[in-house]
């Protein structure tokens, strides 16, 4: 064995630089993986640490009943949307037996406002909650100054503190759902010991202001510290009892809050797995094609050894103990790259805009096992193929043998891969007519049926883009497409890493412009108003509710229309509700009325988004924190307001204050009187400036914006597809060298008949071209079908059209093709390097 | 000095002074390549080819001149390591000397670069293997005329037909290699070698993997060359057999040019080649 070894590590030195690059991919595909393993540990695990500490000393809380899960909002990270509580629920709570401490919790919106502009951005929400005294039931602890007692004195938590540069004792300004607080800040808090609360920036208010400031009439839970000696489970028994109650125990509780407050982050998590396999396929296929190279320009050395009676698994052996060895070093290093390059991640997560990165990383043993186990299980196992192949191969046909890889294709894998491709079109068009999600499954028969078909697809692409290229360039262009086919199998594996990651890249691309457009298509058909007021957020509003009437006073204006979005629940799911003035509402931005009328709101109806007209008459049942809403459906309307959480459902504004409680307005819009268009608009953006969480938009510039939250996930994405397609690019690489260390004879003649280094730097680049190229386009044209079904069939009336961004993809396709020449260069450098001579040397 | 042409071969391998004055060797016209016979098609003066440094480095060849007389087919022989090979390689542009000088017509190959070296090899110089002789992508026609393509141009139509009908390979032109015999393959390479009318062709063991007959086949295609259209040929062989078939033979040893016999036999060669059997 340490024989073996020995000659394994003198083949590894001996030639270095193939091994380097196999040794990078694994690398780099090692560093992926766990950089992703260990982000997504560092971020559960840090958001789960603090909700832990800072819920520890509450042993239950008691909420209103559940009506059904939530979408998100301030205050619901608990995922559900409740029931209002009792009034006097605290005062009840405290008088069960067993109960040591109970403290009302009122949860509600509080922008913090410093010098007229809001605090923070980013998808966190802003939260104002009433300070808890208790320091064994309070989430927070002070980290400076005093708790604030009087209505108008605040504490901010320590990241909105650091982020604004307030300390205690500055005069600041809070929005909340009743307009705007002048506050002076009296300490600063910490979340147990974090900075913040996962997702959240929080305004911590005295008990005091929570009527005139969160406009609640019940607190939103009451959290319970049981005494010593009592039994917890007989007390939250006894506090059920309560009417109107639902009580979750300590741990419950922590559990609920850890699940929501990691569930946007799991989604990420998701992505970056999916890209972290993708390098790792490619990774694999790097170490397979070099490997299949190596065992067979063994296969003479190895026919040899087994002729004078070598066995089988010593002839192996050498191979997998080679690549055991490459692995093990790659691996290490990978790991240790990938636990430095966290950070790197984190910027590119950042890029979403999600902000709960701070801490430091979680480097779990599961994934450094994950992840060695992947490295070094990867190498070995595409070392451990090509190596068996050879092994089984009889000695004297081996010595015989030359080192190349048959051209031919075997017409039965092509037809197995042929009757996989006709499956795959078949469960999508099927899919796409059912509207099944089951027959999808079948549609992703694709990827085997291209890697089974990938040999006869690159043959045929060297056939057909042969009079192409001998056009182009002449008889360099013949010897490139020529050149493709000579290891059909090798070029197909390197293509198919390309054609995944373009692939993703296309599917991407599709759902985030479907996504833009059907964010952005209503806006861009519905919008009448001259000018729009939008909230800080996308979603969540934040404009001031007293801003519209006092827009509404100007003279340049002649009329005015807010709406409000609140969180009901239709049928059992969380649907957005807007409310209107139906007076004035429709002339501003045209909902497209099915049927009906949207006047009758005004006597309590309700109108629906959609494009059945047969549902008018119906009712209605929707759900809030403080009532039930039950309407008939008096219109149905085809168009909503836009952006994310446009309502579903439409009522007259006064009764969804009713039934919810005061709203910030999520949307105004203004039309401007005839005359000074520019003077009017001045005016009013001069108000709107005044006010913080309003910005102004006029009607062209919101058409732009509407979709641009889309934007910030799509930088994630395209950042993340660097790294994958960086890797992509290695392939092409390592197998353009390949290549050309298997050709160097032929090479070696072109050069002694007279072709110019430069001329064959021109006929590698022109391979590397082609390849890419032929896998880009397959990629592509795999991915727009594949994308488009995914869009028809889930996208439903989120994604209600599927929208291929042409041009983006025609520059995707030709950024593939670029890189793909980029990284024939190093390749085609080496290529002028092959001394003529090497062709007489092959002779001998 | 204007000396038999058998006997310049001879006397070459002492050059005068006079002879490496380009100015002797100066044709004048460039254009054609059917030289007279007091030209040398290729030359060596003073080559030396050292491989390696120091104690362990080995002279392939050692202060080498020799002259290839142009509209000739000459044969270099020697034993394996002789250095043969490397004079060739040399003589060609493949390989660079250490110290002494190359000519191709009257073109110092050492005052070229790179590029310069594959333009004149492309032009100028035709090549025969004995294996990886063609490009496996391209059809045979494709093969012969690379060396023109190269240069972006096309050879004439009138000596691709002669090239081709004499070698026979009409029917194979749009044929891959892969498709072709080892003779057929063998008779391509020829024809690219000889249809751009080079100054000089060298054939490195032309016929070393193919048999008996087809090889003679291949001899009698260059024989003919020679005869017909006055080609300068040089072949490095080690079958005297196809020695036979050249005007002189050149045989060296230990990096030097031992001797030269002209119109040899098979015998003759045989005969040579016995008295450096060592």
């Amino acid at each position: 064995m340490s024989g073996m070894f020995r000659s394994a590590l003198r083949s590894v030195m001996a030639s270095r630089s193939r091994f380097v690059l196999t040794g990078a991919a694994i690398m780099l595909s090692v560093a992926f993986l766990v950089a992703t393993l260990v982000l997504s540990d560092s971020m559960r695990g840090r958001a789960a640490d603090d909700i832990a500490a800072a819920l520890a000393g509450t042993d239950a809380v008691v909420q209103g009943v559940t009506l059904g899960a939530s979408d998100g909002g301030p205050g619901e990270l608990g995922g559900s949307v409740r029931r209002a509580l009792g009034p006097d629920v605290a005062e009840r709570v405290a008088e069960v037996d067993g109960v040591a401490g109970a403290a009302p919790q009122w949860i509600g919106f509080a922008k913090l406002v410093v010098d007229g502009s809001s605090v923070g951005t980013g998808t966190a929400t802003d939260v104002g909650r009433n300070w808890i005294a208790d320091p064994v039931l309070s989430p927070f602890r002070l980290a400076a100054g005093r708790a604030p007692v009087e209505a108008g004195e605040i504490v901010i938590d320590r990241s909105l503190a650091s982020a604004a540069g307030v300390e205690p004792g500055d005069q600041v300004q809070v929005l909340t759902a009743t307009g705007m607080h002048d506050a002076t800040v009296t300490g600063v808090a910490t979340y147990a010991e974090a900075d913040t609360a996962p997702l959240q920036r929080t305004v911590l208010l005295p008990d005091a202001a929570v009527p005139g400031w969160l406009d609640a009439e019940a607190p939103t839970e009451v959290v319970v510290d049981i005494a010593e000696g009592s039994d917890r489970a007989e007390v939250i028994g006894l506090l059920s009892e309560l009417p109107g109650v639902e009580v979750t125990s300590g741990p419950d509780h922590v559990r609920t809050m850890q699940d929501a407050a990691t569930s946007p982050l799991q989604f990420l998590t998701v992505f970056l797995l999916a890209f972290a396999v993708v390098a790792v396929l490619i990774g694999v296929t790097i170490i397979f094609n070099t490997f299949s190279l190596t065992v067979a320009r063994r296969r003479r050395e190895s026919g040899l050894l087994r002729a004078i009676g070598a066995e089988r698994r010593q002839v192996l052996g050498g191979v997998v103990v080679e690549a055991l060895l490459i692995g093990a070093v790659a691996t290490v290093a990978g790991l240790a790259g990938g636990i430095a390059g966290v950070g790197v991640l984190r910027w590119l997560v950042g890029l979403t805009g999600v902000t709960l990165l701070t801490g430091p990383s979680i480097v779990s043993s599961t994934s450094i096992v994950i992840a060695a186990t992947v490295g070094v299980g990867a190498t070995l196992l595409s070392a451990w193929i090509p190596a068996r192949r050879a092994a089984a191969t009889p000695p004297i046909e081996a010595l015989r043998d030359s080192a190349a890889e048959p051209r031919v294709v075997s017409p039965v894998r092509t037809a197995v891969g042929l009757g996989l491709a006709a499956v795959a079109i078949a469960g999508g068009v099927t899919a796409v007519a059912r509207t099944s999600t089951t027959w999808l499954l079948l549609a992703a028969a694709v990827v085997p049926a291209l890697v089974l078909c990938g040999p006869a697809i690159v043959t045929a692409a060297a056939r057909w883009s042969a009079p192409v290229a001998r056009r182009l360039a002449g008889v360099r262009g013949s010897i490139a497409a020529g050149n493709l086919a000579t290891s059909p199998r090798r070029a197909s594996s390197t293509a198919l890493a390309l054609m995944l990651g373009t692939a993703m890249v296309t599917m991407f691309a599709i759902v985030a412009s479907s996504l833009t457009n059907a964010v952005g298509s209503d806006v861009r058909e519905g919008l009448r108003a001259d000018l729009v007021v939008t909230s800080a957020t996308a979603d969540f509003p934040t404009i001031d509710p007293t801003l519209a009437g006092r827009i509404g006073a100007l003279p340049e204006v002649t009329s005015v229309a807010s709406l409000a979005i609140a969180e009901g629940i239709v049928d059992g799911q969380p649907t957005a509700v807007g409310g209107i003035d139906p007076s004035v509402l429709p002339s501003m931005f045209d909902l497209d009325p099915v049927a009906g009328d949207l006047g009758d709101l005004r006597s309590g109806g309700v109108a629906v988004v959609g494009d059945d007209p047969t549902l008018l008459g119906d009712t209605v049942v929707v759900e809030f924190e403080r009532s039930t809403l039950e309407a008939p459906i008096v219109a149905v309307v085809a168009r909503s307001t836009g952006g994310f959480d446009a309502p579903a459902h439409f009522v007259d504004r006064r009764a969804l204050d009713a039934s919810v409680g005061g709203l910030l307005d999520a949307l105004v819009f203004v039309d401007l009187a005839d005359g000074d268009a520019a003077r009017a608009e001045a005016a009013v953006r001069e108000l709107v400036r005044a006010t913080p969480g309003s910005f102004l938009s006029t009607r062209a510039e919101h058409v732009a914006n509407s979709g641009s939250e889309v934007d910030a996930f799509r930088n994630f994405i395209d950042g993340m597809l660097y790294l994958a397609g960086f890797i992509a690019l290695l392939g092409v690489a390592n197998t353009t060298a390949l290549a050309i260390s298997e050709r160097s004879g032929e090479i070696g003649l072109l050069r002694a008949v007279g072709a110019t280094r430069r001329e064959l730097r021109r006929i590698v680049r022109l391979e590397a071209a082609l390849l890419s190229f032929v896998a880009a386009a397959i990629g592509t044209a795999v991915a727009i079908g594949f994308g488009w079904a995914l869009i028809e069939v889930t996208g439903g009336t989120d994604l209600p059209s599927v929208v291929v961004p042409w041009v983006r993809l025609a520059v995707t396709l030709g950024v593939a093709v670029a890189a793909g020449v980029a990284a024939a260069a190093w390749p085609a450098y080496r290529v002028s390097r092959v001394p003529v001579l090497e062709l007489v040397s092959r002779g001998r | 000095m204007s000396p038999h042409p058998h006997s310049d071969v001879l006397d070459s391998t002492v050059l005068g002074p006079t002879a490496q004055d380009p100015d002797v060797l100066d044709r004048g016209s460039e254009g054609t390549h059917r030289a007279g016979a007091d030209d040398a098609a290729a030359m060596l003066v003073g080559a030396v080819k050292r491989y390696g440094s120091g104690s362990s480095s080995v002279v392939a060849l050692d202060d080498v001149t020799i002259a290839f007389p142009a509209g000739r087919f000459t044969a270099v022989m020697g034993p394996s390591g002789s250095g043969k090979s490397t004079m060739m390689h040399c003589a060609a542009g493949l390989d660079r000397l250490s110290s002494g000088r190359a000519f191709v017509g009257n073109t110092d190959l050492s005052t070229l670069d790179d590029r310069e070296l594959t333009t004149l090899r492309r032009e100028r110089i035709g090549f025969v293997f004995q294996a990886f002789n063609l490009v496996p992508t391209l059809t045979a026609e494709e093969n012969i005329c690379l060396p023109s393509t190269l240069s972006g141009r096309r050879p004439s139509a009138a000596v691709l037909d002669q090239v081709v009908s004499m070698l026979r390979l009409g029917d194979r032109l749009h044929h891959r290699p892969t498709e072709l015999s080892g003779g057929q393959q063998q008779r391509v390479a020829v024809a690219r070698a000889l249809v751009a009318r080079p100054q000089v062709v060298f054939a490195d063991e032309p016929t070393g993997n193919l048999d008996t007959r087809t090889g003679q086949e291949i001899l009698g295609f260059l024989r003919s060359a020679v005869d017909l259209h006055g080609q300068s040929i040089v072949m490095v062989t080690h079958d005297p057999n196809a020695a036979a078939w050249a005007d002189h033979v050149v045989f060296v040893v230990d990096g030097r040019v031992h001797d030269v016999v002209d119109r040899p036999s098979a015998d003759t060669v045989l005969d040579v080649m016995k008295g450096l059997g060592r």
